[in-house]
């Protein structure tokens, strides 16, 4: 079942902060919450794990309002980072495993296991003051991943690290996908996320404005983009495609616009009997296209009403 | 309600843990655990040795005058030796040459031209009071009857105070400077953990586990122990000592006050630790901690200036009696109070009462600015829009 975000609203004094934002998440399955700055989303993760309450609307886990004793199995880590500074990296770990209910012993030895799993392990004794940013990052994980999470929630996990580390954090996390575990994060970087997220719901000034599996999202956006090298005499082949729009015309390449409903493959099979096909390729939209897109026909509806 | 004290449970130890093993704590608890050796051992050293008369005499001194100067220096704390000369000219020389206190040789009392205090005076009132017994007896009167002219006393001398015993009084003023110092020193050290745990935003990985009501009382419960642990290596040793040996200088009294401090402290520590982790989580930078336990710190101030000036004065009137059982400033007053014996028990019990009574109350009021403060960060919170209607962010 997973998680369900249903119609929730928040507002700061007379900021309105989430508009009915509704989504599913499924376990299984990594999903990105997506959004410029500012659109709500660190709102609605804290919603999520009640560290704010909804005005209205909820958050159901499983088909049932989410309760303290569920929280207790789910991870998070904020987007802003906090650790001892003072304590030990192992230490910490430990502390936040029996926060979770872990016995002490159990807090240890998982502990362990996710410290040398990050890496980490030669720094147990370190004060965590003394690491470097990567690996403070890497610790802070470890912290919301000590109690084994159902739900894995991250606000801006990404935010801040190098190549190697987006890598590193992307692999760990799908394997706890793969695991059957629950796993939202948010993120602005909306291209950087591309390739992780088999899921979005992606909010726009407190409202959900696209959400699905992403493959399908960027297969069936009319914002797909044929490109042609086709050795024909004329466009005259094309007339036969009334919604598709030429974007550029050389003599080398030619770009359309092939709108849902219309099968790309068919264009091509249209260009092959004019001439020769040269060179050919289907530009899928970026998830910044697709968000740029979906967020203009909000503004568009909401100009309407 | 068993995951709640659990999960407080954590933040308590590891808040302990974190604050033990911290050098700040070993230097202190050093330092208190000498000061309180020092209390005790200093009076002991100073005191501890009783002051030795010489006496010389020509020829034995004679039993007479011993045992009066022996029941003399009982009753005085000193002792009297005794030198013997063969001649008048020896028993002068050793006064001069400062071998004697003072000399006896016939009518005649030799005594050092430097002061020799009250020695002199008590061999002449023997030497009056053994010549007096002696003629009385002559006189035909029975040795009951000397005995009980020689007991005459004059009137005992009571000196007037406000205070039943200065002494006493002495330790309430320093019960008040140390439960003032305790609360400030735990106060800021309250609102130093918590804006460290805002500033770094470990609050709101905390805040996803735990309830604010867990992570306030377990900071507080945590300080709270530390410096009650503390005050307890300051008190304890001269609390025992007061008890044991009279050499301090305090009635055996004092000890029951000291142990009533103790629980003044605990009082006046919940009244305020919770008002001050509710300022330090206003704050968004651990630099502004300092200004905004500011009127915190103040009330503790006023309190504590109120105690010392008007109680110490005048522990008896009407404003003494009003400052003492107010709950913001009991805690301070009523202990310094309290050590000049004379506050009835039903005033003790009262303000204890009431300072409890508010301490729940700020602590409700505490818990709830500290839940709502602590996720507005990027900026310094107002109270105002913490306290009451909705949080805003």
């Amino acid at each position: 079942m997973g998680l369900e975000i249903d119609d929730v609203r928040h507002s700061f004094g007379d900021r309105l902060a989430l508009d009915g934002v509704s989504f599913d998440v499924v376990p299984g399955v990594i999903t990105g919450l997506l959004g410029p700055n500012g659109a709500g989303k660190t709102t609605l993760l804290r919603i999520m794990l009640g560290v704010l309450s909804p005005d209205h609307g909820e958050v159901r886990y499983d088909g049932r309002p989410v309760n303290e004793e569920d929280r207790r199995h789910w991870g998070y880590m904020p987007q802003e980072r906090g650790l001892y500074a003072g304590m030990s990296a192992g230490d910490q770990v430990v502390h936040f495993g029996r926060l979770h209910g872990l016995s002490r012993r159990e807090a240890t030895s998982r502990a362990h296991a996710l410290l040398e799993e990050l890496g980490l392990e030669d720094r147990w004794s370190d004060r965590t003051d003394k690491l470097s940013g990567g690996m403070q990052q890497r610790l802070q994980l470890a912290t919301s991943l000590v109690h084994d999470p159902v739900v894995i929630v991250l606000d801006e996990p990404f935010n801040g690290l190098d190549p190697v580390a987006v890598a590193s954090l992307s692999e760990t996390l799908r394997q706890r996908a793969r695991d059957g575990r629950t796993v939202l994060f948010s993120s602005h970087q909306l291209d950087l996320v591309q390739d992780l997220c088999e899921d979005i719901a992606m909010v726009d000034r407190g409202r959900t404005v696209l959400q699905g599996n992403v493959a399908s999202l960027r297969a069936s956006s009319s914002r797909r983009q044929l490109r042609l090298h086709v050795q024909a005499p004329n466009r005259d082949w094309l007339r036969a495609y009334a919604g598709v729009t030429v974007v550029s015309d050389e003599a080398d390449e030619l770009r359309l616009e092939v709108p849902d409903g219309i099968d790309p493959l068919d264009i091509l099979d249209a260009a092959r009997a004019a001439g020769r096909v040269v060179d050919f390729g289907l530009d899928l939209p970026t998830l910044s296209q697709l968000f740029l897109a979906a967020a203009d026909r909000t503004f568009d509806t909401a100009g309407v009403r | 309600m068993g995951t709640w004290w659990k999960g407080t449970a954590l933040v308590a130890e590891r808040g302990l843990l974190e604050n033990v093993r911290s050098r700040t704590f070993k230097i202190v608890t050093g330092l208190l655990l000498l000061m309180s050796i020092a209390a005790v051992v200093v009076p002991q050293i100073l005191g501890g040795e009783r002051t030795t008369y010489t006496l010389a005499t020509a020829g034995k001194a004679p039993a007479g005058m011993v045992a009066v100067l022996g029941a003399a220096g009982k009753s005085a704390d000193f002792t009297v030796k005794y030198v013997s000369r063969d001649k008048e000219d020896a028993v002068r020389k050793a006064v001069r040459d400062g071998d004697a206190t003072a000399g006896l040789a016939g009518d005649t009392l030799y005594t050092a031209a430097s002061a020799s205090g009250t020695f002199p005076v008590l061999v002449a009132q023997a030497v009056v009071a053994l010549e007096t017994s002696r003629q009385l007896s002559e006189a035909g009167l029975s040795p009951a009857q000397v005995a009980g002219l020689q007991s005459i006393q004059p009137p005992k001398q009571v000196s007037v105070g406000p205070v039943d015993d200065q002494g006493r009084a002495g330790a309430g003023f320093a019960v008040g400077i140390v439960l003032y110092t305790a609360l400030v020193f735990a106060g800021s050290t309250i609102a130093n953990t918590v804006a460290m745990e805002k500033s770094t935003r470990i609050s709101e990985v905390l805040l996803a586990v735990l309830r604010p009501s867990q992570m306030i009382v377990g900071t507080v419960v945590a300080l709270g122990t530390v410096t009650l642990f503390q005050l307890l290596v300051l008190a304890a040793p001269l609390a025992v000592a007061v008890q044991v040996t009279d050499k301090i200088g305090l009635p055996p009294v004092a000890a029951g006050d000291i142990g009533l401090a103790l629980a003044w402290f605990v009082l006046g520590f919940m009244l305020f630790a919770f008002m001050y982790a509710a300022a330090a989580a206003l704050v968004d930078k651990i630099t502004d901690v300092a200004s905004a336990i500011m009127p915190v710190t103040m009330i503790i101030v006023v309190g504590y200036v109120l105690a010392i000036s008007v109680v110490m004065s005048d522990p008896g009137g009407g404003w003494s009696v009003a400052v003492s059982l107010f709950p913001l400033t009991a805690p301070m007053a009523m202990p310094i109070r309290w050590a000049s014996g004379l506050v009835p028990v039903w005033q003790l019990v009262l303000a204890m009462a009431l300072t409890a009574a508010a301490a729940m109350l700020l602590v409700a009021v505490g818990s709830a600015i500290y839940r709502r403060a602590l996720l507005i960060t990027g900026r310094r919170a107002k109270l105002r829009e913490v306290i009451g209607g909705r949080a805003a962010s």
